[in-house]
């Protein structure tokens, strides 16, 4: 355990090496939020109108959620092993005394940390600027809730990463590729550009079945008390079976993989 | 006339060496068109669901909407295709491989821009033209209004040329920045949908000072005949501000290069 402590310190602290790429990695995510914020406070410029089932406060506070939701479960190192992989650095790991995939979520929690202080920091600030309307969750049992959401949202994004990852095992000169893909996904199909129910319920109703939406909609859907008690069980149960499933997935896919590794690059 | 025929016939070169790579590499290839095609899907059937739901956007119908999005969406991918070697450049700076290019007897600024034309996006171009003809068609432009689009597409298109040679400045000036091409990105892509819906000061700084709105909201207002022609001769004189301003910029730029790596 203290091992991936001192890992957790140590990723904590190169994170601050490239001090002005890290600010501007966190401009970006702003820059996202402001055309979903923009988008919706237009439709939303009546404040009595409702629209797919949200009033004003709620879609605001969904947009302003995703500041944080997306640092807590999107910010991740783990995009790094392809490139580990890809050039071969990936022996140097395999011959520490640590588990590779352990190191890996040690440092995806590292990233994770100091990507939450900044995203408080900048939705304070934005909500200082924009004074939206905000919905609170006084419900403590669906508060509670939605941090178990939370939680399963994260360990289901580092399997889905760690996995898109390991393609270089296989495909040396594709280190971002399926990476790339991923985040398409996670995106649209995870309700970080919109909300998923704008869409008809057949749509949904497949994009439920993928592990997509227990990422970041899903979470969002239970802090704004869209779905009753029973449904956010029912959500969570799901998110819990993809994260089994992923995990075996993940299994396999490594020790396939390393079957397969030739340690092109070294 | 000698020295633009030699230019083209090196940019042919360099485009085709570049695809010869993509398409050695297949499987990059079906990735990442796949990924583009499905963003933009997305984004479309978005659109669609979300005026469906709310009838207009800032005043805007579906169809207008679309058009927004799809000036946005060639714009975007054209430069993609045209400037691809810019998100390439980093690395030869740092590694002081940049040398190399400034000891070829060709422009430094040519070679680091022009060199690795996208063939991904060079795909996607011609069905996007296709929805673009298709979905502007719907809102009856004069012959007029369609010929000033282009001119105007153009002028954004420079635009872009502009932000990709200032990015290609700050690389060498700053060590530290790699997501600047993808900040460029970020901002432009604030043009997915017409500035109007952004507020004041933000519509301001979109307009003039990152004129996002002058490059894809302005060429489809003026096909719907939304705008004067003074704010289409402020386009071109903002277009003209910006290259001069990204050319110099350039010039200042390569005078800090040090090699230090190599």
């Amino acid at each position: 355990m203290r091992k991936y402590l001192t890992i957790f310190k140590i990723s904590f602290q190169q994170e601050f090496a490239y001090r002005l790429n890290f600010v501007l990695w966190r401009v970006r995510n702003v820059l996202q939020i402001f055309i979903a914020f923009f988008l919706w406070n237009t439709i939303f410029s009546d404040p009595g109108r409702v629209v797919f089932g949200y009033d004003r406060a709620k879609i605001l506070t969904y947009i302003f959620g995703l500041i944080i939701i997306r640092a807590i479960v999107l910010s991740s190192r783990a995009i790094d092993i392809a490139g580990e992989v890809s050039r071969g650095d990936l022996t140097n790991q395999l011959l520490r005394p640590m588990g590779y995939i352990k190191y890996w979520f040690t440092r995806d929690l590292s990233s994770k940390a100091l990507n939450l202080i900044f995203s408080v920091f900048e939705a304070s600030i934005l909500f200082l600027i924009f004074k939206p309307q905000f919905f609170f969750q006084t419900n403590f049992l669906l508060f509670f809730l939605f941090l178990t959401s939370l939680v399963i949202a994260v360990i289901l994004f580092f399997f889905l990463m760690f996995i898109a990852n390991m393609l270089p095992l296989w495909l040396p000169d594709q280190p971002w590729g399926m990476s790339f893909l991923l985040f398409i996904f996670t995106d649209f199909l995870g309700g970080g550009v919109f909300p998923l129910d704008i869409l008809p319920s057949y749509i949904t109703k497949i994009i439920y079945l993928t592990p997509f939406p227990y990422l970041l909609f899903m979470p969002l859907q239970i802090y704004l008390g869209k779905l009753d008690l029973i449904t956010s069980f029912n959500s969570i149960l799901i998110g819990t079976v993809w994260v089994i499933v992923l995990a075996l997935g993940t299994k396999v896919v490594w020790s396939q993989g390393l079957k397969s590794y030739g340690a092109v690059g070294r | 006339m000698k020295k633009l025929i030699k230019y083209l016939h090196l940019w042919w070169m360099m485009s085709k060496n570049s695809f010869v790579m993509v398409f050695y590499s297949k499987a990059a290839l079906v990735i990442f068109l796949t990924g583009k095609i499905l963003r933009f899907g997305f984004f479309v059937i978005f659109l669609i669901f979300l005026l469906k739901g709310t009838n207009s956007l800032a005043g805007y119908n579906l169809n207008q909407t679309l058009f927004f999005f799809l000036t946005y969406t060639i714009v975007d991918t054209l430069s993609q295709f045209l400037f691809r070697e810019v998100y390439r450049f980093r690395p030869q700076i740092i590694s002081g491989d940049f040398d190399l290019t400034l000891s070829k007897p060709i422009s430094a600024l040519f070679r680091s821009l022009l060199g690795g034309a996208d063939v991904i996006d060079l795909i996607t171009v011609p069905p996007l033209i296709y929805a673009l003809i298709y979905v502007g068609a719907m809102l009856h432009p004069t012959l007029f209004q369609i010929f000033i689009y282009i001119i105007l597409l153009l002028s954004g298109l420079l635009i872009a040329t502009a932000f990709h040679i200032a990015v290609l400045s700050l690389a060498i000036l700053s060590l530290e920045i790699d997501h600047a091409v993808m900040i460029y990105r970020d901002i432009v892509s604030l043009g997915r949908f017409p500035t109007d819906i952004y507020k004041e000061p933000l519509r301001g700084v979109l307009t003039y000072l990152v004129p996002v709105g002058l490059m894809v909201t302005l060429p489809a207002q003026f096909l719907i005949g939304l705008v004067t022609f003074q704010g289409v001769l402020v386009s071109f004189l903002v277009c003209a501000v910006f290259l001069f301003a990204s050319v110099s910029l350039w010039k200042f730029a390569l005078r800090y290069y040090t090699s230090a790596s190599s």
